[in-house]
Order: C-alpha cells, then structure tokens, then sequence
C-alpha cells in the first residue's frame, strides 16, 4: 500500500484544510476534477470558494466517516432513494447544529455534491417539519406568512379530504 | 401588499419581540426549488398538505406534479403490482416497482402517464384517495315524473349521461357543471326497451347512440354535444323476433338480442361520418339462437384490428348450485368473417369441484344456493353478478384462440341488504348498489380473487368500500340527503361510473325517478 496521498483544500476564508485524496473524493465535485487535472491538483490548494472553514471542516468530518460506504452511483436516481427519514446514529449526532450551520451544510453538501450527505441533511430538515402544525414550522424557519387569511382558508379547505385519517 | 389585520393588534411588546425574530433568516426559503424539493420528497401526505399552508412559494413546491406522482405510485401502483402475478416476480431484480412507463402499462395506467406533465398528480391522488375511502359528494338530478312503460333506460358515456323513455324521448345529461340538460329530442317509435352507446367513439364531441323497440326496430343516433342537438342516422325495419331486450353498439358493429332469445349481429358499412345525416343499411353478419339463455343479460362487442368477438353473458339456472352464468362468443376475423362460435359456462367448473359442502371454497359461509343475478356486468375478462341474497358472484373469463371459460364464481360479502345492480368496469372496479338504494359499495377485483387470503377477505366483506354520502357537508344538509335517501325506495338496478363519478338511477315512492351522481373528485 502507497502512502495516501493528501490534498489540501482552501476554504472561502483562505483556510487551507489537508484531507486524504479518498476522503476527499467522497464529493464528486473534487473527484471529477482529479480526473481531470490529475496529479497536479496535489501540489496547489484546491479552492472550494462557497464554503466556510467550519462549514468545510463539518463536511470532511462526515466523509472521514463514512469513507468506506459503497459510492453511490452517480446517476441522479430519486425514485430508488430510500423513502423514509431514518438516520443513522452517527448521522443524527452530527447533524445536531443550529440552524445556520444546518443549512450551510446542505448548500455544502449540494455544491460539491455528496448526495448522501444532502440526503442526510434533507432528511433532517423534514424531521423538523414533520408532526408540526403550519404555525408550529413557520415559527422554527422563521417563514413569512404571506397569504392572506381568505386564502389561508381556502387551501385549508381545499385540502380537507388528506386530513381525515 | 394587503395587510394581515393580525398584525394590526400586535401590542407593542410583541411587535419589538417580532422584531428581534426577524432579523434571524428563514433560512428554509432561501433554498434552491431544487433542494426544497429534495426535502419535501421526504414527507407524507398530510405532511405536504401542511407546508402547502405555509407560504406561496411552498403552497407551490409542495404541490408539484412529480411529488404527488411518487406518493400516487407508492400508495396504488406499487401494492397493486405485487398483487398481480407475474408482475413482482418480472420486477423484483431491479430497482423494485417505481414508476417507469413500463409498469405503468402493465397496470392499464398509461391514460395517466400518457398526459404527461401536465396530469395533475395531486388530483389524480385525491381522487384515489377518495375512491379507496368511499368518499363523495351526491348530486341529484330528476329525470322523470312518473315511472314509464317499458322503464326508462340510461347508459353513461364519458361525461354524458343518456336517457331515453317512451314519454320523454331521448335525452343527454352532462354530469359537467351545472347545466344538466345537453340535449333532447322526441324518438322515432314508441316503446324503447334497450340502449347502448357507441363504445369506440373517440370524439368527445360526437356520441353515438343505439336504441331497440318492442316491435324489434332499432334506430341509430349521434348527440353533436356542441350542438347541443340529436341526429337521427338510421332507421332498421320492425322484425317478427319481437323486442329487442339488449343491444351493444361498438361502430360498425351492432349486436341485438331479442326474445327466445335470438342473437343478431349486423355490421353497418362504414364508420359514421359527421357530414352523413343518415347511414346505409347494415348487413347482418350472424344470427344464432341460445337455448340456455335466461335474463338478465348482457352484450357485448371487444374489436381489435385483427379480430372481433361479439358475446352475450346470461343467467343459468341449474339443480346442483343454484343459478349460474353462461357466455356465447361469435368470433369473427378483422374483415367480418366468421371465425366460430362457442360456448361455456360457470357449471362445468363448479361439477369438476367436490359436491358442495361446508368445506368446499367456494362455499364460503355455507349459503347453499346461488339466487337468480338481479344484474350482470361483463367486461373482459370479470363477470360480475348481483344477487338478492346481499351478494355479488366474480367469475374469470378467459378467451383466447384456444379455449372460452369461466372459472368458478366467488362470492363476495360486503352488502347487508338486497342487491339490485352491480357494474364492473376496467381493472376490476366495481360499484354495486343495494335496491333501496341506501348503499354504495366500491369494489377492487382486479386480477379477480386467486388466492385463498383474498377469498377470505372477500368472504369478510373486507373486499369493498360503503360509500358514504356528502363528506364534510353541514349538518342542514346531511340531514336532507338522509330524509331523501329514505324517501328514496328503489335503485332500477342501473348503475355505472368512470373515473370520478358513479351515476345511478334511483326511483322514488312517488314515482319519480332521478339520476344519482356520486363526485369522488
């Protein structure tokens, strides 16, 4: 076995943040440009220019982890996705961040593209709305509620027959 | 931008907390379509309906098409496919059943994928969602003063409604809107006994019409919805066969029954052209007679270009089981050449089974005797009949080139009262309505009842869903609908339904008769 070989990556605060190229690689964004440039993408800082130190320490932490799992294919296969919102352990642990961080992970996750990471923070999100009520969720987003009550009402009332269970 | 009037009564110390708030930023709608979409995908139904409530923008992510079409797939398409054998055993390698356009086809489901992006899948989930649960809206609409002589008939077509009576002629009823009435138009002989509409009519402007006499005519005629008028096309002569009980239409076929009972079936020359007033005369291709043939009976006509099969589905009574069905098919090729006729029966499976006893499967329950059908439904391959004793009979039928049967019927359990009419339509629903006209049952037979677990469902009455009329009305009205379903005495056994609506026909004490439409949109 050859040494791993380290790539470093410059956050958008001009961090410079050494990872494993196989951790690294866990985002399809920096292996695809490994393919492309290939060896010299050792020697400079690759700048991942939307994401923060923090932010980008956060998303190594979760590739480190989960190194091993099998990669995903890189086919955008949303109807084989698992439909359900189960975490694992690990994952639920990790994602217990306030809000902002949350969010700046999944913006993260979704810019150098690790799906399983997106998915985990979507699913995460979802929880968070799950068994709320409409006043309950705008109250932990924080979202603008702009109908007006006519209209409220009426989408209530248009959407009568889903809530008899 | 109007103003909410909530706001306007925030006292002050709210309006500084409100403040504060919001300088923290919703950081949920700042996302991408895209990413709100990916997150979205991960709720349920009612978890859906409640973002559609949170703002515009969510009201109309959460209401896109591609959502809703997964939960219509994971919530119908799916479980239907493992039930349908062959299905999951074809499609379990893969990526298990989701929606790709071949399952869709392989479920009958492409009249939904067909109209691409823009079918409403939140709507078309609804509406299954309500069919599953028995919910719906009625509607009446009177259609006759007094019962007439021969009783009045009705046939649905698409959206059309068509009624024809000796006093009243021929009528079209929309079940569109309020605007009941199409069209109306006195008819061209007296005593109207059958009617059928014109099953290959493609333009939803044009409906052609079919009607038999008691003198054995049979007159043809086209609704022009536009114009909101009836065209009489062709008259055939009166026959010494006497009336004409059923008729089935499907252009250029014609195919009448009349007492003894006599099949006839005649072929007009060419498909009916919206310049042509009247057509020629048809010819008659085949005419048989059927000794074991009791009523009630059913036509009916299935043309595809390589052949035509034209069959009637009839009562039989027998001394071992009671009463059971019997089918005819005439089969001729493409060009109207006839291939054969033959014959089978629902008895021949039922002999080859142990003499009936408690234990016998098809004897479920351990009722002895299967009472005379007050209805018969056919369409290929289910055949559905309704009887008093509260029960509907399913029987399979298989034709192809080598062989025409009927497998043994299963009884199905749901209805606590006398049953006068039951109608299956494709994929196996079916509605059934009891004779008083106070229940509505919704049935799924698809694949018809194979194994030993859904005969014992359908032995349970768990095969079907009561409809319940007016969901989420007032109590004002609900307490209307009541006294008038009981003023209501008598369904006349007809009843039908497509993809939103079961219409049937209901006859009051004081004679008057209406149309009953049930909206499960």
């Amino acid at each position: 076995m050859s040494e791993p070989q380290i790539l470093k990556l410059m956050s958008n605060d001009n961090v410079e943040i050494p990872v494993d190229k196989d951790v690294a690689c866990r985002s399809i964004l920096i292996k695809n440009m490994m393919d492309d440039i290939g060896e010299q993408a050792l020697t400079e800082a690759i700048p991942i220019p939307n994401v923060n130190e923090a932010v980008l320490n956060k998303v190594i932490e979760w590739c480190v982890h989960h190194k091993n799992d099998p990669t995903q294919t890189n086919d955008d296969d949303a109807d084989s996705r698992k439909k359900t919102t189960d975490i694992d352990e690990w994952d639920q642990k990790f994602m217990q961040v306030d809000q902002e961080m949350l969010f700046e992970i999944i913006l993260a996750a979704n810019y150098l593209d690790i799906k399983a990471l997106l998915d985990v923070g979507c699913k995460t999100v979802a929880n968070m709305i799950k068994g709320k009520s409409p006043e309950e969720i705008r109250k932990t987003f924080n979202i603008q509620n702009d109908f007006t009550p006519e209209e409220e009402d009426q989408i209530r009332r248009e959407n009568e027959w889903a809530e008899d269970r | 931008m109007i103003k909410r009037p909530r706001e306007d009564d925030l006292d002050v110390s709210h309006s500084a907390k409100r403040l504060r708030t919001s300088k923290y930023l919703d950081r949920l709608s700042v996302l991408s379509d895209e990413l709100l979409l990916r997150t979205l995908s991960f709720l349920s139904v009612s978890e859906l309906i409640t973002c559609q409530r949170l703002s515009r923008r969510l009201k109309a992510l959460a209401g896109d098409p591609q959502l809703w079409k997964a939960l219509f797939y994971d919530r119908f398409v799916r479980p239907r496919a493992s039930r349908i054998p062959g299905v999951r055993d074809l499609e379990t390698s893969a990526q298990s059943l989701y929606y790709s356009s071949r399952i869709s086809k392989w479920l009958d489901d492409d009249h939904l994928v067909k109209r691409g992006k823009a079918t409403n899948w939140k709507r078309q989930y609804k509406l299954r969602h309500n069919w599953s649960r028995g919910s719906a809206n009625v509607s009446e609409t009177q259609v006759a003063e007094q019962p007439s002589i021969p009783p009045l008939l009705v046939r649905l077509h698409e959206d059309t409604v068509v009624t024809v009576d000796g006093a009243t002629g021929i009528r079209a009823w929309s079940l569109k809107g309020d605007d009941r009435l199409i069209a109306s138009a006195p008819l061209c002989h007296t005593g109207p006994t059958s009617l059928a509409t014109n099953d290959t009519e493609s333009s939803e402007h044009r409906v052609g019409i079919s009607i038999g006499f008691e003198d054995g005519r049979f007159a043809i005629y086209t609704l022009l919805r536009q114009k909101r008028a009836f065209v009489q096309q062709y008259t055939h002569a009166a026959s010494t066969n006497g009336a004409i009980h059923a008729i089935a239409y499907t252009s250029p076929y014609l195919l009448t029954m009349t007492g003894a009972p006599l099949l006839s079936l005649y072929r007009f020359r060419h498909d009916l052209d919206a310049a042509d007033d009247t057509i020629l005369a048809p010819t008659l291709i085949s005419s048989l007679r059927s000794h074991t043939a009791y009523p009630p009976a059913t036509l009916a006509i299935r043309a595809s270009s390589t052949s035509v099969v034209a069959s009637i589905a009839y009562a039989m009574p027998s001394w071992t089981v009671g009463w059971s069905v019997g089918l005819q098919e005439l089969r001729l090729t493409g060009d109207g050449m006839i291939m054969d006729s033959r014959m089978a029966s629902a008895l021949n499976t039922i002999s080859r089974m142990p003499r009936l006893s408690a234990h016998s499967p098809h004897n479920v329950g351990g009722i002895p005797l299967i009472k005379k059908p007050t209805s018969l439904s056919y369409n290929h391959p289910y055949l559905l009949s309704a009887h008093s004793d509260n029960t509907l009979t399913l029987y399979m039928v298989t034709s192809n080139a080598e062989q025409l049967s009927i497998s043994a019927g299963n009884r199905l359990w749901g209805h606590t009262s006398s049953v006068s009419g039951a109608y299956v339509g494709e994929r196996g629903k079916a509605v059934s309505a009891s004779t008083l006209g106070n229940e509505l049952r919704v049935w799924e037979l698809e694949g018809g009842i194979p194994s030993s677990a859904s005969r014992r469902r359908a032995a349970a009455g768990e095969a079907s869903v009561q409809v319940h009329p007016g969901r989420r009305r007032s109590f004002i009205e609900e307490a209307r609908l009541d006294r008038e379903l009981e003023e209501s005495n008598v369904t006349k056994g007809w009843i039908a339904f497509d993809e939103e609506k079961v219409v049937l026909l209901r006859e009051k004490m004081q004679g008057t008769q209406a149309l009953v439409v049930y909206d499960f949109s």
